[in-house]
């Protein structure tokens, strides 16, 4: 097959426009840009936060005021202006809405641009969403069936009015203010996210679903979201992400807290296409997040991502597993184009006796990006009989993307078994010539190889999820063939 | 033979070394501070170096278009070591670091020619308070180059022993075969491994795997060897013995010298 | 030589054995056969002293001594040899090092002499020959890299090297090819004198071509149901277990 013949449909591919790069025509409320002390309680108090909460943003702002900008992940940042960001937007009007019928007509049909499934089919597609656009949640659906049950699902707004016990309890109890740079700064700032609580006992009979969408322009996002199994209970939490076209980068600083109690059980999983930029690396996305979640005894927490879009992407879903005989697991497909540049992976830190840890990773780099796993399996003194296996694997499309691996093992207990394994390589030319040897096309070839390095991580995700996952990547890829 | 009795017969080499053509005999340098070594294009040498004190040692070799060197380094002191080493194109490198103890070895093999090989293997044993550090970075930055790292480390009492490996292949460094791997045994409730094998890859068509391991002993294999007769601690020691032997027991022509250093081994062993 | 009185044995609190009879008496050779999961292995890792099965009841009398007592190195010097189904690889132990300090420490535990380099390296290439081994192999890390007939080899290599009284092989002839089987079998067959005894426990009555039992017992279900001569191994082959299984039922 001739290669120029190759090269064109790469470039094709790679001329694959960002499907989700529309704004919405919405009054949007902003405040000004900057920030301060001020501007930290006037979001407080926007928000109609009570005393405490105030305080305790008010707290990691101060401490925020003492950190640096931290340099040691592989990835070429430009410098950020914090002053020159939107700290605060909501869409007006703010009021409650009873109904469908009461959501702003334009934002339903961003949410219908996105794929969002909030209206009917929801019901048959058993997804409860809390769409969040820009700072404020809009929309949480299924509130009521899930209301029996016990579980709340809300916004985090307002949980913090409604169940400031719970909030108080947890929030902050797994990723501190003083934990880094974005975590700080996102517990002075935070906007809005997601609230979820499953009582004891408690099976979440549907998949919980939060939509995220940067709109307006030169703002910000940094959602907040703490969800809570309690003892025995069970979630499929499903986080989806999308942002419009703009030429300015955004930074979204989110932070995620999971915890989870005794023999709780909690499934992750969350797919990333914020705007990456375009072909020249105008734009895009900085997805600086803070993702870690906490398992008690017997308690079981699976992160599983998919993350094709950003500029930048910097982030280590964790799992601390402090109880005896928890289990934490990573899945992770992280897939990088044109500028884009990606520095994820994760840690597990085994406390607990007889703990173990899964961690399988799947790096595409494309076009001219940079693509690395980082990780840190750490196995304490009194964690007995750990176990850990890690495997991670980079696929390289083109000469001119970097693939890295920068992986940290570090073991403090004899009785453990701790074991990684990575490997490099690029679709070979056997493959393809194989592949069109049998009437394939070399983009159609690419495509279906890289969904099968993929399949063992696009597996752990809902159905739903995984079909979804599958087209991002095909879209992403297309045009890479090299 | 012993160590010491069999270094003294060979010639010692101090502040710089030139190579031109085959060298028969190794050469040592004891404790060097600074060493400058050159291989001139197809010279083949043999450098043995120990470090016996604790001090600083800055080692930079240099493998002219198809030089071979074989390089020996043995750590029973506490020494900081940096050895830098060039590799010109067709040339081969054979490396082999042996740390007794708390040391700090750091290895950086530049491959800047074509067809260029190195294989650099070292092994760390630690008790006590000990704490050993072993660092192996490789750039690949040409084309067609070949290496390969591996090691082992084994920590018991309360020691840390802890591997800092990097393949690094640049750009242009097209059809590299980098190999990277590392195994670690932890004997103690105390005792710390820390290890991070890495990756940073630049270039498309390469084959580059790394691999790394912490683990206890294989039962399996203790229980085989009482089956035939072994006690247990002997099947242990012998276990140890062979984790970390056989990276040194071809550490070069010399076998009297790879025997005098596995017997170094085992004594140490014997001791954690 | 050997007495197995009702001998229990669990392994994760599950029971395998459930009570073995069984007594081998020197210059002879005993057939283990049976169906899958039966106990096979199990009863041949016990009388090793594998440290993964509990003995819960019974008794295990060797050369006159009580063998339950003894650790497993003791069991191996005493004269008990387990050639394994899956031999371990062992990196970085050269077979030549490995066998020397199981030869001497055998003697050692005789009160015999122990050998001299020399003198050892003369055994080894005299015992080799019994199995055809390519004495490269010696100097190669125990069972690494070693293919599966390679392996096998090497475990009748290693008994000849130690000249046991009792042999108990675990499924000596499975992945073998025909060549490779010939080789092991014969082998057995040459180091087995009046004075010592063997025990195999195979599926196929094709090894008792080679190795001629004089008794084939079934183990069905953690007991050994049926005792028979070697035509018992020819009926099995053809017929199955079935009938006895189903006689064993009613």
């Amino acid at each position: 097959m001739a290669e120029k013949n190759e090269k064109e449909i790469l470039q094709d591919l790679t001329g694959e426009e960002y499907k989700y790069g529309f704004t919405t025509d919405i009054e949007t409320e902003l405040i000004e840009k900057g920030l301060s002390e001020e501007v930290v309680r006037l979001i407080s108090e926007k928000k109609g936060e009570p005393e405490w909460m105030t305080e305790r943003r008010l707290e990691a702002y101060r401490y925020w005021l003492t950190l640096e900008h931290p340099t040691w992940a592989h990835l070429d940042i430009p410098e950020i202006d914090f002053q020159d960001i939107i700290y605060y937007a909501a869409p007006k009007p703010k009021k409650q809405l009873g109904s469908m019928d009461e959501v702003d007509p334009e934002l339903k049909r961003t949410f219908d641009k996105l794929g969002i499934p909030l209206e009917e089919q929801m019901a048959l597609a058993g997804v409860a969403v809390d769409a969040v656009m820009d700072s404020v949640s809009v929309k949480t659906t299924f509130r009521e069936t899930l209301k029996e049950k016990g579980i709340i699902f809300c916004s985090i707004s307002e949980a913090i009015k409604e169940h400031p016990e719970l909030v108080k309890k947890y929030l902050g109890s797994v990723v501190p203010y003083k934990d880094n740079f974005y975590a700080a700064l996102n517990a002075a700032v935070f906007s809005d996210g997601s609230f979820c609580y499953i009582p004891k006992g408690v099976r979440c009979p549907m998949e919980l679903s939060t939509y995220f969408r940067i709109n307006a322009a030169g703002t910000g996002q940094f959602e907040r979201t703490l969800i809570v199994a309690d003892e025995g209970a069970y979630v499929s939490y499903l986080e989806g992400c999308t942002a419009p076209q703009r030429d300015e980068n955004q930074l979204h600083a989110a932070v995620v807290e999971i915890v989870v109690e005794r023999d709780a059980e909690v499934k992750y999983s969350t797919v990333q296409n914020w705007y990456p930029g375009d072909k020249e690396g105008k734009g895009g996305i900085y997805n600086f997040v803070t993702k870690r979640g906490l398992c008690r005894e017997n308690g079981r927490l699976s992160w599983t991502q998919v993350e094709t879009g950003s500029a930048i992407t910097w982030k280590y879903p964790s799992c601390v597993l402090l109880g005896d005989n928890s289990v934490g697991e990573f899945y992770s497909v992280a897939m990088t184009n044109n500028f884009q540049q990606a520095d994820t992976g994760t840690k597990m830190i085994h406390i607990g006796k007889n703990t173990r840890s899964r961690i399988v990773s799947k790096g595409i780099s494309a076009g001219k990006s940079q693509n690395a796993y980082r990780g840190l399996v750490r196995v304490n003194p009194g964690a007995e009989n750990a176990r850990n296996y890690s495997q991670c694997d980079s696929l390289l499309i083109g000469d001119q993307c970097g693939a890295h691996t920068f992986p940290v093992v570090d073991c403090r207990n004899r009785t453990a078994i701790l074991e990684h394994e990575a490997t490099t390589s690029k679709i070979s030319d056997d493959q393809l010539f194989y592949c069109n040897q049998r009437g394939l096309t070399t983009e159609d070839a690419v495509g279906l190889i890289v969904n099968g390095y993929a399949r063992e991580v696009l597996a752990k995700l809902p159905m739903e999820f995984a079909v979804e996952a599958q087209k991002l990547l095909a879209l992403q890829l297309e045009g890479s063939v090299g | 033979m012993e160590l010491r009795e069999l270094i003294r017969e060979w010639p010692c080499v101090k502040e710089q070394w030139l190579v031109a053509g085959r060298e028969e005999r190794p050469q040592v340098a004891l404790d060097p501070e600074h060493l400058s070594v050159e291989l001139t294009a197809g010279a083949e040498a043999h450098l043995v170096l120990l470090y016996t004190a604790p001090r600083t040692s800055e080692v930079k070799i240099h493998l002219a278009e198809g030089a071979a060197l074989t390089v020996n380094l043995l750590f029973t002191a506490e020494a900081f070591t940096s050895v830098v080493i060039d590799q010109d194109a067709t040339s081969r490198l054979q490396l082999t670091s042996v740390e007794l103890g708390s040391a700090n070895a750091a290895y950086t093999v530049n491959l800047r020619g074509a067809d260029a090989e190195s294989c650099v293997n070292g092994v760390f044993l630690t008790g006590g308070e000990e704490h050993a550090e072993l660092a192996i970075r490789t750039n690949h930055l040409s084309a067609d180059c070949r290496s390969r790292s591996i090691a082992r480390g084994v920590a018991g009492g309360k020691s840390v022993g802890r591997f800092e490996g990097m393949v690094y292949v640049a750009k242009d460094a097209q059809r590299t075969d980098a190999e990277q791997q590392n195994r670690n045994l932890l004997l103690s409730e105390k005792a710390r491994i820390e290890t991070m094998p890495q990756l940073e890859i630049y270039a498309d068509d390469v084959k580059c795997s790394h691999g790394a391991t912490v683990g206890q002993m294989d039962q399996e294999a203790v229980y085989y060897m009482r089956q035939r007769g072994l006690n247990e601690v002997e099947a242990r020691r012998l276990q140890i013995a062979g984790f970390v032997g056989d990276l040194v027991m071809h550490c070069g022509e010399q076998e009297c010298l790879c025997g005098a250093i596995l017997e170094l081994m085992e004594e140490k062993l014997r001791t954690i | 030589m050997l007495k197995v009185k009702n001998l229990h044995a669990t392994v994760d609190g599950k029971e395998i054995l459930r009570g073995i009879n069984l007594e081998v008496k020197a210059g002879e050779v005993h057939a283990i056969m049976g169906p899958n999961g039966s106990g096979k292995s199990t009863l041949a890792s016990v009388l090793a002293g594998n440290e993964k099965f509990t003995v819960t009841e019974g008794e295990v009398e060797f050369e006159g001594q009580n063998l339950l007592e003894s650790s497993i190195e003791d069991r191996a010097r005493m004269g008990l040899f387990l050639g394994f189904q899956y031999p371990v690889e062992i990196p970085g132990v050269t077979m030549a090092n490995f066998m020397k300090i199981a030869v001497n420490e055998q003697r050692k535990f005789r009160g015999e002499k122990l050998l001299t380099a020399a003198e050892f390296l003369k055994l080894m290439r005299e015992k080799a020959k019994v199995v055809e081994l390519d004495t490269k192999l010696t100097s190669r890390a125990v069972n690494e890299g070693f293919s599966g007939g390679e392996k096998k080899k090497n475990e009748i290599f290693q008994m000849a090297m130690l000249d046991p009284k009792l042999a108990i092989l675990d499924e000596t002839d499975s992945g073998l090819d025909i060549d490779a089987l010939r080789i092991v079998a014969t082998g057995v067959t040459k180091l087995h004198t009046d004075k010592n005894a063997t025990v195999v426990i195979t599926h196929y009555q094709r090894l008792l071509d080679y190795i001629v039992p004089d008794y084939v017992h079934v183990l069905y279900k953690g007991r050994i149901i049926y005792t028979g001569d070697k035509s018992l191994a020819l009926k099995l082959e053809k017929e199955g277990y079935d009938w006895l299984i189903n006689d064993y039922k009613e």
